[in-house]
């Protein structure tokens, strides 16, 4: 019906639009504005990564060297190996990690007892403020061979004891099981909150058709829960390229650099005689590529098939 | 409201355990590391770095606290602290608020424009020279303001709020219109109370990146006398960090950088605990049920 | 901007200045301009920034005349982010300096970020000229890639860094003497572990340990292999004008065997990657470890340290047991010349004034100045020496941070009195100071890194970061025995070759030859 209006009735129609709607637009101009000024402005830096940057020259006065970034990073055995490094170790965080956070908000929904629930809750999201170091820290001594408790009990049960820290196939599972550990509390936040605004009036026709707590939550909770589900693992598929650097160099020795090696402890240790600004931008151009591709294929399909989506 | 106890059944009984006992173990283990550092804030240099504090404090002393306590930069810092997460996460509700509310609504132009170029941010970013040289062109550099405005917004917490702004169905918002309600009316009286769970998450969210924010800080302030504790916490590690090479103090001083930067960190962790249960309380209750018309 | 901000503080420091009390008569020679001179300084160290209220700094004003405002960019503590933003920012400072800034000077030096030195330095600045004469060695590797020199650099004084260390209390017990050459280093090591010596009853003995892992692989040194040729882990060394890895030399897969062969009989600590900056401090106080190759004056402090806490405890400096080879060689020392010190930035005004001031930190005074501080503060003039005061001596402060603290041992382009810290280290590390000088143990051709021009730093950049990868991935598989050093070594150097290494040794060498002249 519309798009056979002449350009002046759409204009009339533009003008009707603002007359009646310009509150919406006066909401919305702060945080549009707030991105441009803060975080589009500064995005002509991005081009380093087709620069030969150099900091004093600028980003203007660097010369052009195309894809030569590019073309040096895949050039190197290493970085491939890195990605792959990135892309297991992410994958394997999605599939262990991403439900561990919606599972502890379902498990505290069980809870009955008002006290048990806000001290659980408060605990779990404890570990998020402790710094990495700490953390490493922790995990590099429960897993000694000497006095590591992990390791005192192996031997109790008649095992030997493992360096575990410097066994390139122990290193997948010690790192996502410390992050989860340390994240997963806080992460369940955005569940709680969600679950929370789940209409109790559902709940309560629920009991008179006298289903039972587990049929609930499949039937009830779950699906209420399941746009902010989505919403989050879109977000997370956007960062499949991006781990936490600093536990990683932290937990990583030499002799695990086959599994542990990620793309940014590449670009970490590349980078060692200088700031290779221009390399990590590449390389940060690269992974934003992938994870906007990624992200647009995710979306779609979530668009297509629960209407939810990131825009 | 509905009683739990009259939801339990039998059958419940084994899964409301089973549930309870896994998160409970898990629960347990993540309370160890904040242990592990209240033991050793309490411990002495030497205790700590013989190796010898796990779980309680040993040879109890309060030299690191003496340490920390006494400094008057500390206690600047805190203040700072206090004023960037409070001013910074006011502000940023600010614009996040009424900017989630205008992407959520079917009715304007462009939306999905709007909200690609809000999500766009989430994967681009301009990277750290010219983020800090855009501070610089905009007078920002070493100032409370340019702190706390430069980090005001983020495109994940305005997502997570207008998700859930679009989930509230249309039926709530349409008695305030017959009354004739804008759209600032429909955002405050409508929406943000309906809202109180999620506005609590992203508020807890913005309280939380600023209460251990420190990078820019550290870049982008010069004066010490702006810094926040975080910074602090960190000037004070590497201050402390003995020197390779000449005779350590840790070893005979009553405390050392671990039990002094643990003391730091005991200490700023206990507000942030203490504000949880304010925002808590709105992920324990019904919130649509007042809304609801019988 | 920054600059602009800071002109009302500029002027007050002057006025501050011309207010001192007038200069010491006989000092008058040191005094550089009439009217006092301000100049804007960024100097950057992990632990601190230049700070205008130094008293050594306020010192150094009076007598010249010449003050410095600090402008160092951020309370990062990471010099080269520091560096890097001041450059971004535009405004380079009239002096540049601190930590590691050889490698950014030498590298926006010839882009025009910094004026060449040598010139100026021949014509106004007689006391670093006369150093540069003395020891053109030293100085050569301070130069950049383009043949000019940006920055004045900081001379170290004084070569002793790390020793083997033993404790000799358990040789006692144990009835051992000090092992004399590797075969009698396994063999002591073998009975820290069987035999008890801390008489617990338990076979819980680390005989040797590191806190940096990377000094477990001085052990090749008693296999005639080499690790290192600088302070730097992995580095380069040469030998006879020819530029050489250690990690490709055969005394390192002879060492490297044998260490995986010590590491399986629990010679090293099973956790010598993991266990990190606190090893010494963990092993030592529980009574747990036996050997280490650690720094002089650190390691010698815990005689003192754990005297009342761990019973009849020594632990001292042991001659290098001599090689396969009959070798003995002390692989660390200090090196002569810090990549550390001040260069003038291209927008600085006062060039001659300013290398004039920087000559002025190498004169006797100066120097004296910027090691020990204010005269009558920290030290007084004994007998034309510099003595520290008691109270400096017994204070519970690390007497390196109260220099610090005042401005002095800071890392401005000076030249280090090692007398400064000989004052305060303990007997145990002289004694062992003394016995490594008495056998000249300590490594003789330091190498203090070169100068690449592009094409070379290309070659460099391109290859070097994944070949030491490579290297140290496969050192640690080899000690922890989940590789063979003998099945692998081919292999393990073809694909070195692959990676490129020879390419970079050939950069190296080029550089090498062009900087030292051979």
């Amino acid at each position: 019906m519309a798009n056979k209006r002449s350009a002046s009735e759409r204009v009339a129609l533009l003008i009707r639009h603002f007359r009646r709607e310009w509150q919406l637009y006066v909401l919305l101009a702060p945080t549009i504005i707030w991105f441009f000024l803060f975080l589009y402005k500064p995005m002509y830096g991005l081009q380093i990564a087709f620069k030969d940057y150099s900091v004093f020259r600028g980003i203007e006065g660097s010369a052009w060297v195309g894809l030569e970034h590019f073309r040096e990073l895949f050039h190197n055995e290493q970085f491939t190996r890195a990605i792959k490094n990135t892309l297991i170790l992410s994958g394997y965080s999605l599939v262990f990690g991403f439900p561990m956070p919606i599972l502890l908000a379902l498990g505290f929904n069980e809870f009955t007892r008002a006290f048990l629930k806000r001290t659980t809750q408060t605990i779990v999201y404890l570990p998020h403020f402790i710094s990495t170091v700490i953390i490493a820290g922790i995990v590099i001594s429960a897993f000694s061979p000497s006095v590591g408790v992990v390791n005192l009990f192996l031997v109790k049960l008649g095992f030997d004891p493992i360096y575990f820290l410097t066994k390139p196939e122990w290193f997948r599972p010690i790192f996502i099981g410390t992050g989860i550990w340390q994240e997963a509390g806080f992460s369940s936040i955005v569940f709680l909150a969600a679950i929370a605004g789940v209409n109790p009036s559902l709940y309560e026709s629920a009991v008179v058709d006298g289903a039972n707590r587990w049929q609930m939550m499949w039937r009830i909770t779950i699906p209420s829960i399941l746009p902010t589900i989505i919403i989050m693992l879109i977000i997370r598929i956007g960062n499949i390229l991006e781990i936490g650097f600093e536990l990683i160099i932290l937990l990583y020795q030499p002799s695990t650099y086959q599994t542990s090696d990620v793309i940014s402890t590449f670009i970490y240790r590349q980078g060692l005689q200088s700031a290779q600004y221009d390399l990590a931008a590449a390389a940060g151009f690269f992974n934003a590529v992938v994870a906007f591709v990624l992200v647009l294929t995710a979306n779609t399909i979530s668009k297509r098939v629960s209407r939810t989506s990131l825009w | 409201m509905i009683s739990n106890m009259n939801l339990y059944s039998r059958g419940d009984k084994f899964f409301a355990v089973a549930s309870t006992v896994l998160v409970c173990i898990f629960t347990l283990s993540t309370l160890y590391p904040f242990l592990y550092i209240a033991a050793v804030s309490f411990s002495s240099g030497f205790a700590v770095t013989a190796g010898q504090v796990t779980l309680t404090p040993v040879d109890v002393t309060l030299a690191a606290y003496e340490r920390v306590l006494a400094d008057p930069m500390f206690w600047n810092s805190y203040k700072n602290t206090f004023i960037y997460t409070f001013v910074g996460t006011a502000v940023s509700l600010l614009i996040i608020i009424p900017g989630a509310y205008a992407l959520s609504r079917p009715q304007l132009l462009g939306r999905r424009y709007w909200n690609f170029i809000v999500a766009f941010t989430m994967w681009f970013n301009a990277g750290m020279i010219p983020f800090f040289l855009n501070m610089r062109d905009m007078g920002l550099l070493d100032s409370y303001f340019g702190i706390i405005i430069g980090f005001a917004c983020n495109a994940f917490n305005i997502i997570l709020l207008r998700n859930f702004f679009e989930g509230i169905p249309a039926s709530f918002e349409e008695a305030a219109r017959m009354d004739g309600a804008n759209e600032f009316q429909v955002l405050w009286k409508v929406f943000v109370p309906l809202s109180k769970p999620a506005i609590a998450t992203i508020t807890l969210f913005c309280i939380v990146a600023r209460w251990n924010g420190f990078f820019w800080a550290m870049v982008l302030l010069q004066d010490k006398d702006k810094l926040p504790l975080q910074v602090y916490l960190r000037r004070i590690i590497v201050e402390l960090t003995d020197d390779e090479e000449f005779v350590s103090s840790t070893l005979t001083a009553l405390y050392s950088f671990e039990t002094v930067s643990a003391a730091i960190m005991v200490c700023s962790i206990i507000p942030i605990l203490m504000i949880y249960p304010f925002i808590q309380k709105y992920f324990n209750k019904g919130i649509m049920l007042g809304g609801v018309k019988e | 901007m920054i600059k602009n901000k800071l002109s009302p503080l500029v002027a007050l420091v002057s006025a501050l200045c011309t207010a001192a009390p007038a200069m010491a008569a006989d000092m008058g020679h040191l005094r550089i301009v009439e009217k006092p001179l301000n100049l804007t300084v960024h100097l950057h160290d992990k632990k601190f920034i230049y700070n205008d209220d130094w008293p050594v700094e306020k010192e150094a004003a009076r007598i010249t005349g010449v003050s410095l405002t600090n402008v160092t960019i951020g309370n990062t503590p990471d010099s080269n982010e520091a560096f890097n933003l001041m450059i971004a920012g535009g405004d380079i400072p009239d002096i540049v300096g601190g930590k590691n800034v050889k490698d950014n000077i030498n590298r926006y030096g010839p882009e025009g970020a910094f004026i060449p030195l040598q010139d100026l330095i021949k014509e106004h600045a007689p006391h670093i000229y006369a150093q540069m004469q003395a020891r053109p060695d030293v100085f050569a590797s301070a130069f950049a890639g383009d043949g000019n020199l940006y920055y004045v650099p900081y001379l170290t004084d004084g070569k002793y860094g790390r020793a083997y260390w033993m404790r000799t209390d358990w040789l006692d017990t144990l009835g051992l003497e000090v092992p004399e050459n590797i075969d009698e280093l396994y063999e002591v090591l073998t009975a820290f572990r069987n035999n008890d010596p801390n008489g617990n009853g338990k076979k819980d003995e680390v005989p040797a340990f590191f806190r940096n892992w990377e000094e477990v692989f001085r052990i090749v040194t008693f296999f005639d292999g080499r690790t290192s040729g600088s302070d730097t882990y992995h580095d380069f060394h040469v030998v006879d004008g020819k530029i050489k890895h250690g990690y490709i030399g055969d005394g390192y897969k002879t060492g490297v065997t044998h260490m995986a062969k010590w590491y399986k009989e629990g010679l090293i600590d099973p956790e010598v990657f993991t266990r990190g900056s606190r090893a010494r401090e963990f092993l030592l106080s529980n009574d747990l470890g036996g050997f280490t190759h650690d720094w002089f004056a650190s390691t010698a402090g815990y005689n003192d340290s754990l005297k009342d806490k761990v019973e009849g405890f020594k632990f001292e400096a042991i001659i290098p047991p001599a090689s396969i080879s009959g070798r003995r060689l002390e692989e660390h020392r200090r090196i002569p010349i810090k990549p550390e010190g001040w260069g003038i930035s291209h927008s600085n005004q006062n060039p001659v004034e300013s290398i004039k001031y920087m000559d002025f930190w190498w004169t006797e005074e100066g120097r004296r100045l910027a090691n020990f501080g204010v005269e009558g503060e920290l030290y007084d003039l004994i007998d034309g020496k510099a003595v520290f005061k008691p109270e400096v001596l017994a204070s519970d402060r690390p007497i390196n941070s109260q220099l610090t603290d005042v401005g002095a041992q800071v890392r401005r382009g000076f030249w280090q009195d090692y007398n400064y810290e000989i004052q305060w280290t303990n007997k145990f590390a002289l004694e062992g100071i003394a016995l490594y000088d008495r056998g000249d143990y300590l490594l003789k051709d330091t190498f203090l890194g070169v100068a690449f021009n592009e094409a070379e730093q290309k070659v460099y950049d391109k290859y070097w970061a994944g070949a030491r990868t490579f290297m140290l991935e496969k050192q640690q598989a080899w000690v922890l025995g989940s590789s063979d050093v003998e099945a692998d070594w081919d292999n393990y150097l073809q694909q070195l070759d692959r990676m490129g290494l020879g390419k970079v040794i050939e950069a190296m060498q080029s550089a090498y030859n062009r900087q030292y002249g051979t």
